[in-house]
């Protein structure tokens, strides 16, 4: 598929916006929705989600398709599905002539208003946290414990688990924590793990982000 | 009414069994009417530590089924006046007793009994799930080994998931020794992870493997650290404070010596 065509997810606050663009078959339409959707059933896996699409208006047949096959294919729990016209999209910019082009992926773009779970408790080994957006730990990330956001990612705490920033894909997340001591920490694509020979005693909040596709972590 | 307390780990042979019948007889000798309940169906071995194997007529299994009335199948330990011991069933499993029955096993005891200890087996199973059931209290036995403190962990978030709130932390067999050279995890180490109070520590003691296979609690023996450690354990489960052990204390007999005469080591 070239750029600037084919079938496009967009997330907002409201929930995923599937872009179908004109001249689409309703065979095309299922076949590339349902490839998108399975690439992308990890991060969809156990969310609850609204669905819009927009583009061509489809038959109710179509429609119950579609729904169907993201039901199935993404592992998330479909709230609602209906059309989105383009009388209901908000008065904004004029839209870019390639409305698709360059967004492939599902994130909010400005990350530093994204919204954002609080967790106000130790987060203990098998314990796994997801959460579309920012999240804020008041307390540990244990050995064993995940945190998953497709935003940024602060421990306020010691982090010793796993966390996961941008998980939607987006490499300017970042993850804090008071003691950064993670058995490994991701951001977008990028993973790292802690040195073998790091030392213990590091007592100074540290950040990591991601540098030419490394994960850098630096003292704050 | 008695209250109902927990033994448990999450993984194996840290010494939740041995934790159980030290604690249970400890209680016992201070006068306390205690019955211990094992639900490690199917690898029972809190009957053979307290050396009272060869009096099961009648188990858990059997009660749960109402082949005996509760009465029949607890076994009085003639050492210890008002301690008793409730044995799992050996040729089954798990999953022959279920969460209510044991909660409303444990409200039956409460009212004859000051302490229920239930020894819980290792993983997080069914058999996980009956012994928390009826539980007030827990206590999490753990060793100064990073598997161990893993496990306890996790036991703990699924202890708090369950609503038994503010478990407390035993931790067995640490060597100061090894702790002194950096090769074994300190206590502050681990409670620095597990984020619970502690309930007391208990020093590495071959005494204990002695007394296991004798079927006699350590907590009788004066002359074992680990039994003065689970003398202490006794007091706070009954609310007293008592200081922590000092584990300094094994560096020979000359030094105990002097120590006892209050000569202070060179």
């Amino acid at each position: 598929m070239e750029e600037g065509r084919g079938i496009v997810f967009k997330g907002n606050a409201e929930g995923l916006i599937i872009v179908i663009p004109q001249g689409y078959t309703p065979e095309e339409i299922m076949s590339e929705t349902e490839a998108k959707v399975s690439a992308a059933s990890r991060f969809f896996k156990g969310a609850k989600i609204n669905v819009a699409y927009r583009g061509p208006k489809l038959s109710d047949e179509d429609e119950a398709r579609l729904k169907a096959i993201l039901d199935e294919r993404s592992g998330a729990v479909i709230e609602s599905f209906s059309r989105q016209e383009e009388s209901d999209l908000p008065p904004k910019k004029a839209a870019p002539a390639a409305p698709s082009a360059g967004i492939r992926r599902f994130f909010t773009s400005d990350i530093n208003e994204d919204s954002c779970k609080f967790i106000r408790s130790t987060v203990r080994g098998g314990t796994r946290v997801e959460y579309d957006g920012s999240i804020v730990v008041i307390g540990d990330v244990n050995p064993g414990g995940e945190i998953i956001a497709s935003g940024n990612v602060i421990v306020l705490g010691t982090l010793r688990g796993m966390v996961h920033a941008g998980a939607a894909g987006n490499r300017d997340a970042f993850i804090y924590a008071l003691s950064l001591k993670p058995t490994q920490i991701r951001i977008a694509e990028a993973i790292a793990r802690r040195p073998d020979d790091s030392d213990d005693h590091v007592l100074t909040p540290e950040i990591a982000t991601v540098k030419d596709g490394l994960i850098i972590v630096e003292p704050v | 009414m008695g209250e109902v307390i927990v033994i448990t780990s999450g993984k194996g042979g840290v010494g939740k069994t041995t934790t159980t019948a030290n604690i249970g007889a400890g209680l016992a000798l201070l006068g306390k009417k205690v019955v211990l309940i094992d639900t490690d169906i199917g690898l029972r071995n809190l009957d053979v530590v307290m050396g009272l194997e060869n009096r099961i007529v009648y188990d858990i299994v059997d009660v749960m089924e109402g082949a005996c009335r509760l009465k029949q199948a607890l076994i009085k330990d003639k050492r210890y006046e008002g301690l008793y011991l409730l044995p799992a069933a050996q040729t089954r499993d798990k999953n022959s007793i279920t969460p209510p029955q044991m909660v409303k096993l444990c409200d039956e005891l409460r009212r004859e009994f000051d302490y229920i200890l239930v020894d819980c087996p290792a993983g997080i199973e069914q058999g996980f799930k009956n012994a928390i059931a009826g539980a007030d209290r827990a206590f999490v036995v753990t060793t100064p080994e990073v598997s161990a403190v893993r496990d306890a962990d996790r036991i703990i978030g699924l202890l708090e998931a369950n609503e038994i709130r503010s478990p407390k932390l035993l931790i067995n067999r640490v060597r100061q020794d090894m702790v002194k050279r950096g090769d074994m995890m300190s206590i502050e180490d681990i409670i620095d992870i597990l984020a619970i109070d502690l309930i007391g520590v208990v020093p590495d003691d071959e005494n204990i493997i002695i007394s296991t296979n004798r079927g006699e609690p350590a907590v009788t023996d004066n002359k074992s650290q680990a039994g003065q450690a689970y003398r202490n354990i006794t007091k706070r489960v009954m609310g007293e404070t008592v200081p922590l052990l000092d584990l300094n204390g094994s560096e020979g007999l000359l030094s105990k010596m002097k120590k006892l005469f209050g000569i202070k080591p060179a």
